[in-house]
């Protein structure tokens, strides 16, 4: 085992097989060799039709869930170029909020972003999906400005749903004040700032890489 | 038309196959403003196709036959 795996790490396939990747395969492979046939033909015999528009529709499917659960992963929110500076960002040592809770194991390691930047319950997958579109639809036309910023205020029912009922965190005496309670619930107050590191560092919302 | 649906649907299938190979942001938009709408239009094609060709007028087809 090397030092730049991670430890615990198993040989590879260790976590099963990635079924939704073969599925997409399974169906989208004979339907491309269908579609061939109903192409050069110029169409296909009656008993090859339902499987030529079933197969397509599977692939498709099966591709959607494969987007939908991969784009989890901060492998991908970090493949496009603006997001590359928050992904290295986490991953380094540079104080950050994201990065400590990165490097403490706090958020899974496999899904940071989306742990922190979709809401809470089926709501919050559907808001993230749909800020992801846009996301995609704004790198795509290059509609973005750097340095780029949170859309709307963060929700720090994200935070909360953690840390609200850690002892750690309830016995500290400023969480206690109903003052600060309230300015937070109301969203006049945000975790970072004036208590806490900032999510992320100024450097890292300009594309570039983490402080050093 | 039908060699046009079938085109499209290799189009949208094309798309998804670097998907499933590396999944990034660049195969998603791929995926999603390439694949999926090939494959929206191929099946509104060959959907088309079909009617024209009788299949979803079943009733029409008895009554006319009645």
């Amino acid at each position: 085992m090397t030092a730049t795996r991670p430890l615990f790490a198993g040989p590879s396939g260790a976590h099963g097989v990635p079924w939704l990747h073969v599925l997409v395969f399974a169906a989208a492979v004979p339907a491309m060799v269908l579609l061939l046939l109903g192409l050069v033909r110029g169409g296909l015999p009656p008993a090859l039709r339902a499987a030529g528009v079933l197969l397509p529709i599977a692939a498709y499917a099966f591709g959607g869930l494969l987007v939908l659960e991969g784009s989890k992963q901060v492998g991908f929110c970090g493949s496009c170029h603006v997001m590359r500076g928050f992904e290295e960002s986490i991953r380094s040592t540079d104080g950050s909020l994201a990065a400590i809770h990165y490097g403490r194991g706090l958020v899974p390691h496999d899904e940071p972003c989306y742990t922190c930047h979709s809401g809470y319950g089926i709501w919050g997958t559907i808001g993230a999906k749909r800020a992801g579109v846009m996301h995609m639809v704004r790198t795509l036309t290059g509609r973005y400005e750097l340095p780029i910023t949170l859309r709307g205020k963060f929700d720090i029912d994200s935070c909360l749903n953690c840390h609200a009922f850690a002892p750690s965190f309830r016995a500290v005496e400023a969480h206690q004040d109903p003052d600060l309670q309230r300015q937070l619930v109301s969203r006049e107050l945000g975790c970072t700032g004036m208590c806490h590191p900032a999510a992320h560092p100024e450097r890292a919302r300009t594309g570039g890489g983490a402080a050093s | 038309m039908i060699r046009l649906t079938f085109l499209l649907a290799l189009v949208a299938l094309g798309a998804l196959i670097p998907l499933a190979f590396r999944l990034n942001g660049a195969t998603a938009i791929l995926f999603s403003f390439v694949g999926m709408p090939a494959m929206a239009l191929a099946l509104l094609l060959y959907g088309v196709y079909r009617w024209r060709e009788g299949a979803f007028r079943a009733g029409v087809t008895q009554t006319r036959n009645g």
